[in-house]
């Protein structure tokens, strides 16, 4: 799928996403987003918005590496 | 024959939204309309939802429920718009932000969750609506154009964003057309606004369907981030 395609098959919780040393660029960051919210979406049933003001505030950027991301989706989702 | 397109279409129940998803329907395509109010349209290609453009949770449902349904958008018309024709020193403060937050932040919200199904697939059309009142810098618009020269801005700008994801982002500014949304501007006002045209008459839905129309055709993919206006008005 799409995600996998996106990110290395050897990416981990500290594999830098995006950023200084991220294996995206802005535009690799925002298809990736796209389609992760589409199959969360798909998976939980409800719509998902990653870049949510609380998000985009934090001085440590959700986006930043595979373990932010994993931490802000989750507290997305148990909201 | 081409299969229907899905076309995702904001203020649909009344006046250019309306003539514009009528328009479409007839044409065979698969309509997808919001608005406050509900809608007059009865068309089994026709699906309406009641919303506030402005609300994200909203939107975002509107959106993810048109792609789980149709499985893709092929163009969203941001057409939801209302206006307040009074001086600038006698507008509410309330009154400035009802107009940003239909027009701007309205195009704002469904040109971000559409284009990531957009960019998802490769391709869409995303058409903007503007308006001569901004590039004429009407008296007694301030707050309406403004909210359209905000509108231009984002249009331009999301072009370039998306210029390398075969997503088009454009904007059609028509003159005014007899429709709701002018039913209070006094007839003088009109005249001298229509003065100010090269072509001096009302426009009518079908202008804009041609101007859209250009904008979604599958040839103009090489066109985007421009604002075409009607009646001769340049920008």
């Amino acid at each position: 799928m799409m995600i996998v395609e996106t990110l290395p098959s050897g990416a981990n919780g500290s594999s830098i996403i995006f950023g200084q040393g991220g294996m995206l660029d802005s535009l690799g960051l925002v298809s990736f987003l796209a389609d992760l919210e589409y199959r969360l979406s798909q998976e939980f049933d409800r719509s998902v918005v990653l870049a949510s003001e609380q998000a985009m505030s934090r001085s440590r950027s959700p986006f930043r590496d595979v373990s932010a991301l994993a931490d802000h989706v989750t507290e997305l989702l148990e909201k | 024959m081409n299969r229907p397109r899905v076309m995702l279409i904001t203020g649909t129940s009344r006046g250019i939204g309306l003539g514009l998803a009528r328009h479409y329907l007839a044409r065979g395509d698969r309509v997808l309309g919001c608005s406050r109010a509900p809608s007059a349209i009865r068309h089994a290609g026709y699906t309406h939802f009641e919303l506030d453009v402005s609300s994200e949770p909203a939107v975002t449902d509107m959106v993810r429920a048109a792609v789980q349904k149709h499985g893709r958008i092929d163009a969203l018309l941001n057409n939801a718009g209302i206006a307040s024709m009074n001086p600038a020193l006698l507008s509410p403060a309330k009154t400035a932000q009802s107009i940003f937050a239909t027009n701007f932040y309205g195009t704002f919200l469904f040109s971000r969750e559409v284009a990531k199904a957009m960019v998802r697939r490769g391709q869409g059309r995303i058409v903007n609506f503007t308006t001569v009142a901004t590039p004429l810098r009407l008296e007694g618009e301030s707050l309406y154009a403004a909210s359209k020269a905000a509108v231009e801005s984002f249009t331009e700008i999301l072009a370039r964003e998306l210029g390398s994801t075969g997503v088009t982002v454009n904007a059609v500014g028509p003159t005014p057309v007899e429709t709701d949304l002018i039913r209070f501007v006094p007839k003088a006002k009109m005249k001298a606004l229509l003065s100010r045209q090269a072509i001096r008459r009302f426009g009518e839905i079908g202008d804009i369907i041609n101007v859209v129309d250009f904008f979604l055709l599958p040839q103009s993919g090489f066109v985007t981030g421009q604002v075409i206006y009607l009646g001769g008005v340049n920008g």
